[in-house]
């Protein structure tokens, strides 16, 4: 492997890499703007100048390929005198108003004005102004005046993205960024443009003004829009979702997501539609009771069905030990093999980068713990033929909705016994429930996903329940949460009276006289790593922030 | 040893003989007690006389309001972030004015809230300052959170903190 | 005099000294509040009433309208005794003291005093002896070791105090050949005032006295800083008021009893001679006990807005070393002043 030295420490690198990339690997900070990893180089922002013996004058270390025997200093005199210039010159048409700027706290350029600037400007003559307020696309808005001319956003449309949709315009103090003519920032992933926009030029009109990044708390997890399972940071204020950010994971999905996992997947956490507590449907209508009263009525009800009278339908929106759990539940305590899921596939939502057709996040770990028909069980065609013909007389359903799935049921599901819902939201089978359980939703439970690509990924409780607390649950907690009292108004968001699934089926259980031994969803994953093959040895720990691929055979996007 | 007795007969060489008998001092404490009760008494009449505090003193913190009515603040949340006792809510929007965002809530839990004048120190856009008002009671937890609208106090009430602050911040 | 008619004279002579009493005691601490705030330079208490003159009655009611708190550990039945010693033994210690001469009221001959006893000083000892036990009654039964060490100082404070006392009052006993305290204030007729007299035996008395009071310089048995409230820790409601009257009513006693022994009671020197008309004479004799009195009460609250607190160690020197030979030196002079002069 050859070799340099930077700041004294010699190194080695791969053929082919630049210093940046040579230091990066190594643990050494170069500063940059415009230099992104995944990104081609474009070497404007001039930030990451660095000194290198024997060369005339300093070189830009993102643009300049090591090689053997190169000594790089990132933090002579010299390099400290031009990054201090490159920033006073970045910062000469920079507006001032970080107060205003939703970046502030997590803005490459207020970091890099505390490390690298002296922080005084000889600049006294008015600022350049350019547009503001600039609505790029459906969910980017663009504020010309911060903008530092990087250029990233461009690069990511017309590299990563593949779609040309961003250019600079105009010359010298007055170029800008604009959308080609009859052209928007539409593309499904615009936002990412956000995230890696090194200041508050391009913000995310969802998000926008919401909240300080300071006052949020990050919880790491899964996407749940699609079987691809990007990386996710959950950010949480006051027990509510307010964004989700893509995390890296070079194995799944880089540093990117799409736009409709970054803002359809968690609004519903928060939703007024969601449900608080058990629901039993007295007289005609869903009336609220507590979970014992639930467990009874249903365990009693359940007695009266043979075996074959009785389908469990779970759920590729559920997680594994949920699952598990239904598969368990079904087969040892109803004895019923009519056990499967529903399949939520849309051709049209896949492409070539991370979208997949697969439109819920666990169907390949729903298959892989047992969610499916054994020994002349029904599948879910069969069983949905069976209910129409009456045969089936009772439905346990987890975690899903099956008159959208098949509006055509609507007569039979009505005709049920019995007829019974895990859901986080209303949904439209609610209409025709005997029994509502309010299930966690994936923000607020420990579990795993297996993606499409059979890797099995971590989700952790982002919001609390009411049976979950921040610190004893070991949640993460922002400064508010850590110091709020039960007389702050900005510490009393709502808390849910859900649980999830695995749980509701382990008390449920119980009152057939089976008792299960699970206390934590850790438990039930220990259970499936001892009964199912693919998921031997693993543990939560091993899994870890970026997930296991288990050992199955790849399958075909 | 021999210097801890030295120091000790010291000491009591240093009472005379009059100030052993105590009486003469005795005599002494009571006649300044007796002068002082001859003398103008400090005590203000609170409700009927006020106290008018100096530029210098942290009352309430309030927010300032223009002279066309809007709020100075931005809702940065900068006085929310340095508030030590976290009594300081603000929640951000978005407005059509040239500042665009403003804050859409801004309460200060008045029974978290420990005078310290923080919030001051670290606003960029002098909007929160500490008046004189002094005032402050309630008769439960509710009424202590001081929303925008006793917050904001028109900019020529505050004039006199502005300026001490463009003086000695 | 029918015994009837004695009952009744007693009986009005009771009200009037009972109503007197409580008066004073309210308005004591009230102008003790005064004098505290005019030393420190503050206005004090003027918000009831013109100057707050009705303030003694709030508090009263404040006190009235608060909860009894018995500690769980107290012994409860001493616990409330011990207030209702305190108060006992404040009040009818006043029976034996004189604030006038002999008046004549519709043809009877009536004494000012409520029981001309022969050895009324002896009965006055007796009694302040007695109040030691309300104070280490109070103390003991609270079941708090705060209450505890008050009540075990202040015994050890009034009885080591309780014999220069005694020994003071031995001299003004040599002068006036009585024990009834008529006979003394009658001994002390124009400057013959046992203050002048006995200038020795009058200040070792009136030490004493701030002792057996508990007032500042020498309240340990309630020391703030080091005993929170002293004996009266575990006190609310009118038990705690009562200590606090009792406290007052303790401090005129004492001056009323430095008035008899050592001040010439209701005497005032040469009035005789102005040949005033007999019962504008008796108001003045009067008028001039109550005076005294005023002024020894001011004394007591002056000195203590004055003097720190002394140490406990210091408080016991100064009983034993100083108050109690000074006394004795007292009884040795006025003995020989007697043989000297024959008085």
């Amino acid at each position: 492997m050859p070799k340099i030295t930077i700041d004294g420490k010699e190194i080695e690198f791969k053929q082919g890499q630049t210093i940046i990339q040579a230091a990066e690997d190594n643990g050494i900070e170069i500063p940059h703007f415009c230099y992104h990893p995944k990104l081609s180089i474009s070497g404007n922002c001039r930030i990451c100048l660095v000194e290198v013996e024997r060369m005339p004058k300093l070189v830009i270390a993102c643009a300049t390929i090591a090689s053997e025997g190169m000594v790089v200093h990132t933090n002579s005199e010299k390099t400290i005198a031009a990054r201090n210039a490159v920033m006073e010159f970045i910062l000469i048409n920079h507006p001032l108003d970080c107060p205003i700027c939703d970046e502030a706290g997590e803005c490459k350029l207020q970091d890099y004005a505390y490390q690298h600037s002296i922080g005084e400007s000889r600049f006294v003559e008015e600022k350049v102004h350019k547009d503001k307020r600039v609505q790029l696309g459906p969910h980017v808005m663009f504020d010309g005046e911060r903008c530092i001319s990087c250029s990233r956003c461009i690069r990511f449309c017309d590299e990563v993205a593949k779609d040309s949709e961003l250019t600079f315009v105009k010359r010298g103090d007055k170029v800008t960024i604009t959308t080609f003519p009859g052209e928007q920032l539409d593309n499904p992933y615009s936002l990412n443009v956000v995230d890696i926009c090194p200041v508050g030029a391009l913000t995310n009109s969802d998000f926008r003004f919401k909240a300080r990044v300071w006052d949020m708390s990050r919880t790491n997890s899964i996407c749940y829009g699609c079987s691809r399972g990007c990386n996710i940071e959950i950010w949480v204020r006051n027990n509510e979702i307010l964004r989700l950010t893509p995390r890296h994971n070079e194995e799944v999905n880089s540093y990117w997501m799409c736009d409709h996992g970054r803002l359809n997947t968690f609004k519903f956490v928060n939703a007024s539609d969601r449900i608080d507590s058990p629901q039993l449907r007295v007289d005609g209508s869903l009336q609220t009771v507590n979970w014992d009263e639930a467990f009874s009525f249903v365990s009693n009800k359940l007695k009266q069905f043979s075996k074959n009278e009785i389908a469990v339908i779970g759920s590729p929106y559920a997680t594994c030990e949920d699952n598990y759990l239904v598969s368990k539940f079904a087969k040892t305590v109803l004895g019923t093999n009519n056990v499967d899921f529903i399949r939520h596939l849309d051709p049209s939502f896949a492409d070539d980068i991370l979208r997949t057709e697969e439109i819920s996040p666990n169907s390949r770990g729903a298959e892989l713990v047992g969610v499916t028909p054994t020994k002349n069980g029904l599948a879910l065609s069969e069983i949905i033929k069976a209910i129409k013909e009456g045969k089936i007389k009772a439905i346990y359903l987890v975690e899903d909705d099956l008159l959208s799935y098949d509006p055509s049921l609507e007569e039979s599901l009505e005709k049920l016994d019995l007829f019974v819902i895990h859901t986080t939201n209303f949904n439209a089978s609610c209409k025709f429930a005997n029994v509502v359980f309010p299930a966690a939703t994936y923000a607020e439970k420990n579990g795993t996903f297996v993606n499409i690509q059979g890797r099995v990924q971590r989700i952790r409780p982002a919001v609390a329940t009411t049976e979950l607390d921040r610190s004893l649950d070991g949640m993460s907690l922002s400064r508010l949460d850590k110091f709020g009292t039960e007389f702050d108004r900005w510490a009393q968001g709502k808390k849910y009276d859900a649980k999830s699934t695995w749980k509701i089926l382990t008390n449920l259980s119980a009152y057939f006289g089976q008792k299960y031994k699970y206390q934590t969803s850790e438990d039930v994953f220990i259970d499936i790593t001892k009964n199912i093959s693919e998921f031997n040895g693993l543990d939560y720990e091993s899994i870890g922030l970026l997930g296991k691929e288990l050992s199955l055979e790849k399958v075909k996007i | 040893m021999t210097q801890v007795n030295n120091s000790l007969k010291k000491r009591k060489k240093d009472l005379t003989f009059w100030q052993k008998i105590y009486i003469p001092e005795i005599i002494k404490g009571l006649s300044i007690t007796m002068k002082n009760m001859l003398r103008p008494k400090f005590t203000m009449e609170y409700p009927e006389e006020k106290f008018i505090p100096p530029a210098s003193y942290r009352g309430r913190p309030v927010l300032v309001m223009e002279q066309n009515g809007d709020e100075r603040c931005v809702a940065c949340g900068l006085c929310s972030r340095v508030c030590p006792a976290l009594a300081i809510e603000v929640q951000a929007a978005e407005t059509e004015r040239e500042k665009e965002r403003y804050p859409e809530k801004f309460e200060i839990n008045m029974l978290r809230c420990i005078f310290c004048g923080l919030c001051e120190e670290v606003c960029p856009e002098e909007a929160i300052v500490m008046s004189k008002d002094y005032e402050l009671a309630f008769t439960n937890r509710d009424d202590a959170i001081y929303g925008k609208d006793k917050l904001l106090i028109p900019v020529n009430q505050l004039q006199d903190r502005i300026e001490f602050l463009r003086k000695y911040k | 005099m029918s015994i009837l008619e004695i009952i009744i004279i007693t009986f009005i002579k009771i009200l009037f000294i009972l109503t007197a009493m409580l008066l004073t005691v309210s308005y004591s601490v009230y102008f003790e509040r005064k004098i505290s705030a005019w030393a420190q330079n503050r206005l004090g208490p003027n918000r009831v009433g013109w100057q707050g003159i009705l303030q003694p009655f709030a508090d009263v009611f404040k006190l009235l309208l608060k909860e009894d708190i018995v500690p769980e550990k107290a012994n409860k039945y001493v616990h409330a005794i011990a207030p209702m010693i305190a108060l006992f033994v404040a009040f009818t210690t006043y029976a034996v003291i004189p604030i006038g001469p002999n008046i004549n009221v519709f043809g009877y001959e009536i004494q000012l005093v409520v029981a001309d006893i022969n050895m009324g000083i002896l009965y006055v000892l007796a009694l302040t002896s007695l109040g030691v036990y309300a104070i280490t009654f109070a103390g003991w039964s609270s079941g708090s070791k705060y209450s505890l060490l008050g009540g075990i100082r202040s015994s050890a404070q009034m009885i080591s105090y309780e014999i220069s006392m005694g020994f003071s009052i031995g001299g003004v006993l040599l002068l006036a050949e009585s024990l009834r305290p008529i006979d003394i204030v009658n001994s002390q007729t124009g400057w013959m005032w046992n203050a002048i007299v006995q200038p020795i035996g009058f200040i070792t008395f009136v030490v004493s006295a701030f002792a057996e009071t508990n007032r500042l310089p020498f309240d340990l048995p309630e020391a703030e800083p080091e005993l929170v409230g002293g004996f009266h820790t575990e006190y609310s409601s009118m038990k705690f008021a009562a200590f606090f009257l009792a406290e007052y009513a303790n401090m005129i006693i004492a001056s009323a009893l430095i008035v008899t022994l050592y001040l010439g009671g209701w005497h005032v020197p040469y009035i005789e001679t102005l040949n005033l008309p007999s019962w504008l004479t008796i108001l003045i004799q009067i008028g001039s006990f109550f005076v005294k009195m005023g002024a020894l009460l001011f004394f007591f609250i002056w000195v203590r807005w004055s003097i720190p607190r002394f140490r406990y160690d210091q408080l016991m020197n100064l009983g034993w070393k100083v108050m109690f030979p000074l006394s004795l030196i007292n009884i040795v002079w006025v003995a020989a002043l007697i043989m000297i002069f024959k008085i």
